[in-house]
């Protein structure tokens, strides 16, 4: 045996464990998804291949409602948490960024509610906004409010605050990116644009934000897929229905009804409507992402 | 950067302020209404308790079965990450460091996984468990995680493991090592940083995930934390004390953690700018 099919082998081996556990844990199972959504499905059995025959009911009542009613709870989520987590979270790593003293220290207490998990913090704000909570309570004691605090099952205000309680959630982790990225750009820069006169918000605008843009890819990136992943917040506050009456149901929630059921009138579960759903967030996801990668690849400057 | 004037830096400092207390707040809620009865928690939910009872956390422990669900998650989350290190370090070294034409690709099929919805696969992946004979238990959720955990480990390791030189395992190669001995007593030891990345973020989605748990685990026995709090919310609430006992319980080892490791996690999502 020469070197060479030697050092295959051996690369083979060590590549293998890994290769055989994600891919029958997650290639597998996606690849079967995907391909099983073009087939007919009774109960957990394909009795045959019908084409789009499962997309093409997503797009009629009653599916459409629901299908459509939860993209654009998801869309409305991501574009809620580009401004109230990422645009306020980088006008934090930026105010953070200049000052020294507490502002590692105060990175830190941003951060620390992203490592609890989001069925935590999920139980943790439902009891804080219900009646007789602690919003409740701070809100009429300043004046603000008078009488019950119902938010969480007023349909106009529930999707909001749960997007809310998302940005609390995670506010740590722009701030963290925006943060490391600022400290990447060299300090004469700062120094120039600050002698040439430019005030702070002038410096954050055109001087940080273009040399940014590696960090707002990544910060853009991951709201992108968690924005589209969200179901644990929704299903411990409002359900796996996304109360009241699918308010807060998102592509997720409705995914697990349509594959697993739930209580009451919306328990029938339906594999082929589960999988084509599946397929189609798979393309949003996946292409969605390659074109943000793209899109912030091309707009990025280099120093 | 010059340090700011006072009255300059002012406004910054009050909104950060602000933030800081919109954090703290409820946390501080929390902690406070552990010690109390429900009543005292409607009357004023900041107040301090009028006595430090424990009465709420015996409550919580007994009517959940709260000690077997930490140990679950416990159990979980260490062979997850043990195994999610060594496997993926393993896959991480040949594909970085040796010289193989479909490397690249094979590279790029890992780290697809790091985007791929694989929620939407549930389906699919409760028939294999089943088949598997792995619903109902801890090792098939230890499974799952290491394959979703492992695009990641591997993109951390690699990247890692391309910037050290050349001569360093050529060096032990000469002495007679191992490819093995090679990666685990001198690669991985000169890139701990890596390991400790991929420790602290594979353990956190871990003890954190809610979704798997709620697909493949159905008796109380084998439940984790998030899916026993999930339920628990769900059926006491009216109690408030209690069920606030019970998320405290929950949160104190992630905040004993956190205690030790905040500096880790803040410098690790600066060199990754990742963390999910």
């Amino acid at each position: 045996m020469d070197k060479r099919t030697r050092l295959h082998l051996a690369a083979i081996g060590f590549i293998l464990p890994a290769l055989v556990i994600y891919a029958l844990f997650v290639l597998y199972p996606l690849v079967i998804s995907l391909w099983g959504s073009f087939f007919q499905w009774r109960g957990v059995r394909t009795t045959g291949f019908i084409g789009l025959g499962n997309f093409a009911r997503l797009f009629v009542f009653p599916n459409w409602p629901r299908f459509s009613g939860a993209f654009w709870h998801n869309v409305a989520w991501f574009v809620g948490i580009m401004i109230f987590q990422n645009a306020v979270g980088l006008i934090f790593a930026y105010l953070l960024f200049r000052r020294r003293r507490f502002g590692l220290f105060l990175q830190s207490v941003f951060f620390f509610p992203a490592v609890l998990s989001p069925v935590i913090v999920g139980a943790l704000w439902k009891l804080l906004l219900a009646p007789n909570g602690l919003a409740e309570w701070l809100l009429n004691s300043a004046g603000l409010h008078s009488g019950r605090l119902t938010v969480l099952s007023d349909g106009g205000w529930a999707l909001w605050v749960l997007t809310a309680i998302d940005a609390w959630n995670w506010m740590g982790l722009p701030v963290l990116i925006f943060a490391a990225g600022l400290r990447q750009i060299p300090a004469e820069i700062f120094e120039a644009a600050r002698i040439d006169g430019a005030g702070a918000a002038r410096i954050l605008g055109s001087v940080a934000l273009p040399l940014l843009v590696p960090a707002i890819s990544a910060v853009t990136t991951l709201t992108f897929i968690n924005s589209l992943n969200q179901f644990d917040i929704v299903y411990v506050m409002e359900g796996v229905a996304g109360a009241p009456n699918f308010a807060t149901d998102t592509l997720v929630t409705y995914f697990y009804r349509l594959a697993f059921g739930s209580v009451g009138s919306t328990g029938i579960t339906d594999t082929g409507l589960a999988l084509a759903l599946g397929t189609i967030l798979f393309l949003i996801v996946t292409l969605g992402t390659i074109f943000l990668l793209r899109m912030f690849d091309r707009a990025t400057v280099r120093p | 950067m010059k340090t700011l004037g006072f009255f300059k830096a002012l406004p910054g400092w009050v909104v950060l302020l602000l933030w800081a207390v919109v954090v703290v707040l409820p946390i501080y809620a929390l902690f406070v209404s552990c010690f109390k009865t429900t009543a005292q928690i409607y009357d004023n939910p900041l107040a301090l308790p009028p006595q430090w009872t424990g009465a709420n956390f015996v409550n919580a422990w007994n009517s959940l079965s709260l000690g077997q669900n930490l140990l679950n998650s416990l159990i979980v989350t260490v062979c997850a990450v043990i195994v999610t290190i060594i496997v993926s370090a393993m896959a991480a070294y040949p594909l970085s460091r040796y010289d193989l034409r479909w490397g690249p690709w094979m590279l790029l099929l890992f780290l697809a996984g790091i985007m791929l919805p694989i929620r939407l696969a549930s389906i699919e992946l409760f028939d294999l468990m089943k088949r598997l004979d792995l619903l109902d238990s801890l090792a098939g959720l230890v499974f799952v995680y290491i394959a979703i955990r492992i695009p990641f480990a591997v993109f951390i390791f690699a990247n890692f493991m391309r910037t050290l030189p050349r001569e360093l395992e050529e060096a032990a190669r000469i002495d007679g090592a191992g490819e093995l001995r090679i990666l685990f007593s001198v690669i991985l030891p000169m890139i701990l940083p890596a390991v400790s990345i991929v420790a602290i973020f594979t353990a956190i989605a871990v003890w954190n995930d809610f979704f798997f748990p709620l697909i493949f685990i159905f008796s109380d026995n084998n439940k984790t934390i998030p899916l026993a709090i999930a339920g628990f919310v769900g059926q006491y609430r009216t109690d408030w004390g209690t069920i606030f006992a019970s998320l405290g319980i929950s949160l104190a080892p992630v905040l004993a953690m956190y205690l030790v490791l905040a500096r880790q996690i803040r410098e690790g999502i600066g060199t990754t700018g990742a963390v999910k």
